[in-house]
């Protein structure tokens, strides 16, 4: 009946595609990939380039070395959270202290996001069941976007490796490119395990969020465990029980041991074996760990936009609270102890950093910059949260129904902020225990006024994250990441004095007093509040005015 | 009070160089039930997303109720439901809380009506959204819009991944929404559903309205096809007036009229016509006809 329909048939033969139908999906996800190593290797390399020039630049005399080596050398509770510091006199050895930790972690948080995004992210959007019907299996398509994944891990490698190389061959650095190529795959270590996780676990979870939540799980076990065997307590064993553990055993740029690269890559490549076993196990779409498919209706908190956003939000932001109270709560712990060493020029060195005051107040004023960041994390997760709702089309429930945009989006607002002072004060409040337990002689409402300091900077973010999504709702989430970012890296960088004020200014961190070593200073805050509520207000008034918008 | 329940005046919308919509004038009454066709890229979501105040028009205004869809759209919303071919739902809410939530927001659900279309569409609201079919899927967002019985309801291909059975359960809902006095503007594909359900068609080409009116009207606008079959020699009808694809098959002949059939009919008893059989011009082809015969616009 086509003919009467007047369509005509095609009289061309099909023509053969470019590349190979049983490796699109590799080639498909290695873009992505790839395209994420490049901006990661790059900061990467940035931040571990800046720690070097910056020792060179500020630690110039042999006395101002061994100051440093006197202050973090021996400390259990620095070596407990950011691992042991060995060889403090040198470039390599404070590098390797410096920005181990950090990276390890980010790197980690990267492969484990990675993954899930193209393994189980893939199957929630519905795409995956599309790739499957190609050439290919469910075990293949999975081993590819696991090569992919590879190939994304080896470019983040390379730039991390390029950079670090051309910083450590400086003259005055004077590292070499073969322990500045280790350095670099050190660093990226983490990242091939939990790229390896996160396969696991989307095959596991039913959701490409509750995938990560199950990696989540792992490196923070992991951290901790790392956290007690570096801790001085005898239990140094305990180091290789842990992915974490094991990437500070390969010592970089101290004294390196390639054999603890046996672990690592036996870890990775039996978790990615098991990924693509279990793929093949399961239906496309379903999960390993059994999921309720029914329930029962629980309407408590089905109001509106706001309690649907509170029901939605609540598991992410109960862990955020549990990650910003215990880790002050540690603080609180080790600051007594860590602060009894700060006196005199150790005092500079501290305020270098950013922690200003003395004794434990100033440990704090130093460990509540790790907190700020973490509630400025919170801040970036909220404005994507609501590009997210827009993009997929959520939106438009409640806007096709009597709902203002203005309400949606202050009702957005509103609980955003109040998630953002509620994790300044579990911050404070935890700090106040974990101190008050070890007789720190610090108050509680100086802790709770240092905890509810930490706020302001993430209301800046929240405030540009909004006018971005007001203005520019597609990059969104790129803006935001990305003033997090720069503003991470600035306050590394900027610590230790080499930076100009105009570059340190821009660095919302930058303007926080690291409290409670000193008073919070309240006009700054103010001031970073009312540019927060100014770039909300913008976005908010451009928001009304445009389009929505999709992905 | 305004008798009308939708109104666009010069509505227009720009992406950047392509025009979407071009100076749309319509009007639909209250109590009507109005489709709205066009092929993909027509128009036709454009047109439903500027009504609802999910996009900003380039040029011109739209009224629902009398209440201008940009400055009020509160308001308006208050007054309509909406049923998207394509949208997102939270897949950790069950298919119950997704309703109770819908309902919430919007203000006002009739519950008895809304188990009753539980029922009728056949949805186990005990399901979580992401466990559903997208039949399912759909099913909770049309019940989501009936059971608010809201004065004007606009569809955008609402019976997409319904099953025959479904699609009859939901013609009926909207027999009843047209019987309770409920205004329908409805944009689909599927002629079929738009021929039994609506009283006036509109169809959209390049973002500009071509035509607009009842089936009956429309009808008109194009050939009525005739066949006849005779005992002896078939007449020769290339030259009577309006008619038009002259085919011949044996003793059986069938070509295409506008205009009067008096002149044709009349050819055919002078020749002695045995068998006559006329038909009029299903939607389908009238759509076709506004297209062209290779179906597409332009």
């Amino acid at each position: 009946m086509q003919a009467d329909l007047g369509i005509r048939a095609r009289t061309t033969a099909p023509v053969r595609a470019s590349g190979s139908p049983a490796t699109v999906v590799a080639a498909f996800s290695t873009r992505k990939a790839v395209r994420s190593g490049v901006l990661w290797g790059y900061i990467f390399g940035i931040a571990i380039a800046s720690s070097e020039v910056s020792y060179i630049k500020l630690y110039k005399t042999a006395a101002q070395r061994d100051l440093l080596a006197a202050t973090y050398g021996t400390s259990k509770a620095t070596s407990a959270l950011f691992g042991p510091a060995p060889q403090l006199q040198t470039v390599s050895g404070f590098t390797a202290f410096k920005i181990s930790m950090t990276l390890m972690i980010l790197g980690a948080v990267w492969g484990l996001l990675a993954s899930t995004r193209l393994l189980r992210g893939e199957e929630d959007s519905g795409r995956w069941d599309l790739l499957l019907c190609g050439q290919t299996t469910r075990r293949g398509a999975t081993a590819q976007v696991i090569a992919a994944l590879g190939a994304g891990l080896g470019t983040l490698w390379a730039v991390t490796a390029i950079i670090t190389v051309l910083s450590g061959l400086q003259s005055s650095v004077g590292i070499g490119a073969g322990p500045s190529l280790y350095f670099a795959l050190a660093m990226v270590a983490t990242a091939a395990m939990f790229l390896a996780v996160g396969a696991v676990t989307s095959q596991l979870a039913a959701t490409r969020r509750q995938a990560a939540s199950f990696g989540a799980v792992l490196l923070g076990i992991s951290y901790g465990v790392r956290l007690i065997a570096d801790a001085g307590v005898g239990l140094h064993g305990l180091i290789w029980a842990s992915p974490l553990g094991w990437v500070e055993e390969l010592q970089p740029l101290t004294s390196p041991q390639p054999v603890a690269l046996l672990p690592i890559v036996a870890f990775t490549a039996i978790l990615a074996l098991v990924a693509v076993h279990l793929a093949g196990t399961r239906d496309a779409g379903a999960s390993i760990v059994a999921d309720r498919d029914h329930g029962e209706a629980h309407l408590g908190l089905l109001y509106g936009p706001s309690g649907l956003e509170i029901r939605l939000m609540r598991a992410t932001i109960i862990g955020w609270w549990i990650a910003i109270g215990l880790s002050a709560l540690i603080y609180g712990f080790i600051a007594k102890s860590t602060g009894a060493t700060v006196s005199g020029s150790v005092k500079e060195f501290l305020s270098k950093l950013g922690a200003t005051g003395t004794g434990a107040a100033a440990v704090f004023g130093l460990c509540f910059l790790i907190e700020a960041i973490l509630i400025g994390f919170v801040a970036a997760g909220q404005v994507t949260a609501a590009r997210s709702e827009e993009s997929e089309g959520m939106l438009d429930h409640f806007l096709v129904r009597p709902v203002s945009r203005s309400a949606w989006l202050g009702g957005r607002l509103l609980v955003a902020l109040v998630v953002l002072v509620l994790s300044g004060v579990a911050a404070g409040v935890l700090g106040w225990l974990g101190a008050a337990s070890q007789h720190a002689g610090l108050s509680f409402t100086s802790l709770l006024g240092a905890g509810i300091n930490l706020v302001p900077p993430a209301t800046v973010i929240l405030g540009i994250g909004v006018l971005t999504f007001g203005m520019r709702p597609r990059a969104t989430s790129i803006v935001v990441y990305a003033v997090l970012v720069w503003s991470l890296l600035i306050v590394i960088v900027g610590g230790f004095g080499t930076v100009s004020h105009w570059v340190l200014d821009t660095s919302v961190f930058h303007h926080m007093a690291s409290a409670p070593g000193v008073p919070p200073n309240w006009e700054a805050n103010g001031i970073m509040t009312a540019v927060g509520v100014a770039g909300a207000l913008v976005g908010g008034l451009a928001f009304r005015r445009r389009d929505l918008q999709g992905a | 009070m305004s008798d009308t329940a939708l109104r666009t005046e010069g509505l227009t919308k720009h992406f950047g160089d392509v025009v979407a919509l071009d100076h749309l004038d319509l009007e639909v009454a209250q109590g009507e039930v109005v489709g709205y066709l066009g092929p993909n890229g027509a128009g036709k979501t454009t047109t439903i997303r500027l009504l609802l105040g999910l996009s900003r028009p380039t040029e011109g205004r739209a009224e629902i109720f009398g209440l201008d869809c940009q400055r009020q759209p509160v308001q308006t919303h208050r007054r309509l439901a909406f049923v998207a071919g394509e949208a997102s739902l939270w897949p950790s809410l069950t298919g119950a809380e997704t309703l109770a939530l819908l309902g919430r927001v919007h203000g006002q659900v009739d519950e008895a009506y809304r188990d009753e279309l539980i029922e009728r569409f056949d949805l186990d609201p005990t399901k979580k959204v992401r466990a559903y079919s997208k039949g399912n899927h759909q099913k909770v967002i049309l019940i989501a819009a009936l059971m608010v019985r809201p004065d004007l309801l606009v569809l955008d291909e609402p019976t997409n991944g319904l099953d025959p059975l479904m699609e009859q359960a939901f013609r009926h809902c909207v027999h009843e929404a047209r019987g309770r006095g409920q205004t329908v503007f409805l944009s689909s594909h599927m002629m079929s559903e738009v021929e039994a359900l609506c009283d006036r068609v509109g169809i959209l080409r390049d973002g500009k309205l071509v035509e607009m009116g009842t089936l009956a009207e429309m009808r008109h606008l194009s050939a009525l096809t005739v066949e006849a079959r005779f005992d002896g020699t078939i007449p020769d009808l290339s030259g009577v007036p309006g008619v038009s694809a002259v085919q011949a098959d044996g003793s059986m002949v069938r070509c295409q009229v506008r205009g009067s059939i008096e002149p044709l009919v009349k050819v055919l008893a002078a020749a002695g016509v045995t068998e006559l059989l006329s038909r009029e011009p299903s939607l389908e082809e009238l759509f076709l006809a506004q297209y062209g015969a290779d179906g597409h616009a332009g």
